[in-house]
């Protein structure tokens, strides 16, 4: 059935756990049409994108305001005589790596906070529960706006890295609240009497069973970041010299492409973020079924 | 009545420190990035040929803000400008002031929030309720509906609707919130004006949040289902449709006012660029602008005026709390 109360009765726990995990994850009807979905997009475009020839990448490569089906450009040009296709393949690696390391630093940031907060208790605990709350409460995006808007220019690497920093409130309760359930385990309780020390306990003994839940929490970051740079993109604080989701609809709307009824335009990056991330979303709902498995008795 | 005079005090005490710690990011930020914004005004100032009033401008900046000292002092005369309102000057279009700026922008934004929020969470409550409740097939066909709205986020939709019903189907305005040179008054015409332009981001925000309140209700009556209580009250023989309003609906409200409460800020941040696309004069209306024309005062005076306002919602949320779960009142009275 589940494998998270087996992993205290047999030795080694973390192996055991994992393998189990996947297995289940494979099974997942949700994840594995999500991942495939996900996978798609992602292997298609990069290997579409390096078969594009360089030359039809820059300005006037194409006629203007070509719709789609013309001979070289797929699916249309802008009114610069940028080929949409030529872009869109560069957008989706870009827009994946935007989540991707945002979804990274805001997790392992939000998992040494979480972690901290509750193995430690006392007034750690309280300073940093302060702090999440805090960090929850108000929306990200605003504080993304401030510095995105202070550090103009940014590339596709630094925008990541700044959403990546504001994304680790929501997996912090989360680890939190695991570690405090776990931490009252009788496993716990040996390993501390046989003199581990507390990082050690929280590396070998509790993280094996927070993966799933980080898991979990990452396709969640991931999620948001998407989301966070499609948003600040729109805003005009993308990153202005590469091509991501959010810069494609940027410009679409810039130069008027719903007035031009150039739709190929638009619809091409807003069809592709809606895949997106709705492949995310149903890698999440897997995982979230899989990490606890309360939920699938629901509904 | 002490108990809740105790529970108030906490979450004052918390929205006190929200405001504090996110004010205090507001003002740390900017000075450990690299890159000064009032440099980069200059910079493009004098690459458009330079502008009048540029000096003044630097002379009332450093006055105010006591750039040229220490961070402490900077940090104590940021606070006491905050305490009088004083949001500082706009650069675009000195010498308007911030403040006044963003006076003009919150009834937009606030009167087109409150209503979209209300209406999405009472319509996706009820319609997630009934579906949660009666297992028919035509109701289960609204949950995929619902997920892909929920998953679609605000300013996707906004684009696609301005796309249908402004410019194919000439049917909403494509932009802006009044016609212009319409005259502001209590009368037909101008209410009518407001609603015709507000139509298409309302409807933008409400199919969206729709989704949210829709599965969350549909899983929450679900889970309640199988309850003693329910059974119990299905034992004595209650009709189902009391049972289902009285019973279940009842005491799911209440994690979905909480996430209500929790959702405030996420809307107020999607609704900002809702607000670009449809050049709608709100807050996000005036950051975006703000943005474009290197007005980082701008900028951080609606960050700032969000932030507290999201504090502010949460705080009023959690002080009526109580009056809806009376666990609270308890709780809080025995302790």
């Amino acid at each position: 059935m589940t494998a998270v109360p087996l992993q205290e009765q047999t030795a080694p726990p973390e192996v055991q756990a994992q393998r189990g995990f996947v297995q289940q994850l494979g099974r997942n009807p949700k994840f594995m049409v999500g991942i495939i979905i996900f996978l798609t997009l992602l292997i298609g475009a990069l290997v579409l994108g390096a078969l594009v020839d360089p030359a039809t990448r820059s300005t006037g490569s194409f006629l203007p305001r070509q719709s789609p089906g013309t001979p070289g450009a797929l699916l249309g040009t802008d009114t610069l005589g940028r080929s949409i296709a030529v872009q869109l393949l560069e957008a989706i690696p870009k827009s994946i790596q935007v989540g991707l390391l945002a979804a990274a630093v805001g997790t392992v940031l939000g998992a040494l906070i979480g972690f901290s907060s509750g193995y430690f208790g006392g007034l750690v605990d309280t300073i940093l529960r302060v702090l999440i709350d805090v960090f929850l409460s108000v929306p990200s995006l605003l504080f993304l706006i401030l510095i995105a808007s202070l550090v103009r220019g940014v590339d596709v690497t630094t925008m990541a890295l700044i959403i990546g920093i504001f994304a680790w409130s929501w997996p912090a309760r989360q680890v939190r609240a695991q570690v405090l359930t776990l931490k009252e385990r009788g496993f716990v309780e040996i390993s501390r009497m046989s003199g581990m020390s507390g990082m050690e306990i929280i590396i070998w003994e509790l993280m094996p069973h927070m993966l799933p839940w980080l898991g979990a929490n990452f396709v969640n970051a991931f999620i948001a970041a998407v989301l966070a740079e499609s948003g600040l993109s729109i805003l005009g604080l993308g990153p202005q010299r590469e091509m991501t989701l959010g810069m494609m609809i940027y410009w679409a709307l810039n130069y008027g492409a719903i007035l031009q009824n150039m739709w190929w335009w638009w619809v091409t990056p807003v069809v592709s973020l809606m895949a997106l991330f709705l492949s995310l979303y149903m890698v999440h709902i897997g995982f979230d079924e899989v990490a606890n498995p309360r939920l699938q008795t629901e509904g | 009545m002490r108990g809740y005079l105790s529970y108030i005090g906490q979450r004052f005490a918390v929205f006190i420190i929200t405001v504090f710690i996110s004010i205090t990011v507001v003002f740390v930020v900017p000075r450990l990035v690299p890159g000064d914004p009032m440099g980069a005004v200059f910079l493009s100032m004098a690459q458009m040929g330079g502008s009048a009033g540029a000096a003044d401008l630097v002379r009332e900046y450093e006055r105010m803000f006591g750039l040229d000292q220490s961070i402490w002092v900077q940090y104590v005369a940021f606070w006491r400008e905050l305490f009088n309102g004083n949001l500082g000057y706009s650069i675009a279009t000195f010498p308007s002031q911030v403040s006044t700026l963003l006076r003009s922008a919150i009834p937009w934004t606030v009167g087109l929030l409150t209503v979209t929020t209300i209406i999405s969470w009472v319509l996706g409550s009820v319609i997630g309720a009934l579906v949660g409740w009666h297992k028919s097939r035509a109701f289960q066909a609204l949950v995929p509906v619902a997920l892909v709205l929920y998953t679609t986020p605000y300013y996707i939709l906004a684009i696609i609707l301005v796309y249908l019903f402004a410019f194919q189907v000439r049917v909403f305005p494509l932009s802006g919130a009044t016609s212009l040179g319409a005259v502001a008054g209590f009368n037909w015409t101008y209410i009518s004006d407001v609603l015709w332009h507000a139509a298409l981001p309302a409807l933008s925000i409400v199919l969206v949040s729709l989704g949210w309140w829709f599965l969350s209700m549909r899983s929450l009556i679900t889970s309640l289902k199988g309850e003693d209580y329910i059974l119990n009250a299905e034992a004595m023989g209650i009709k189902d449709r009391r049972i289902m309003w009285g019973y279940a609906f009842r005491n799911a409200l209440l994690p979905q006012a909480t996430g209500l409460a929790i959702s405030m800020g996420n809307i107020v941040g999607g609704a900002l660029i809702t607000e670009v696309i449809f050049a709608y004069p709100g807050i996000g209306w005036v950051i975006f602008n703000a943005i474009k024309g290197l007005d980082f005062p701008v900028i951080q005076g609606g960050v700032l005026l969000i932030i507290v306002s999201v504090a502010l919602a949460n705080f009023v949320i959690d002080s009526l709390y109580p009056f809806i779960d009376p666990r609270i009142r308890y709780q809080s009275a025995r302790s």
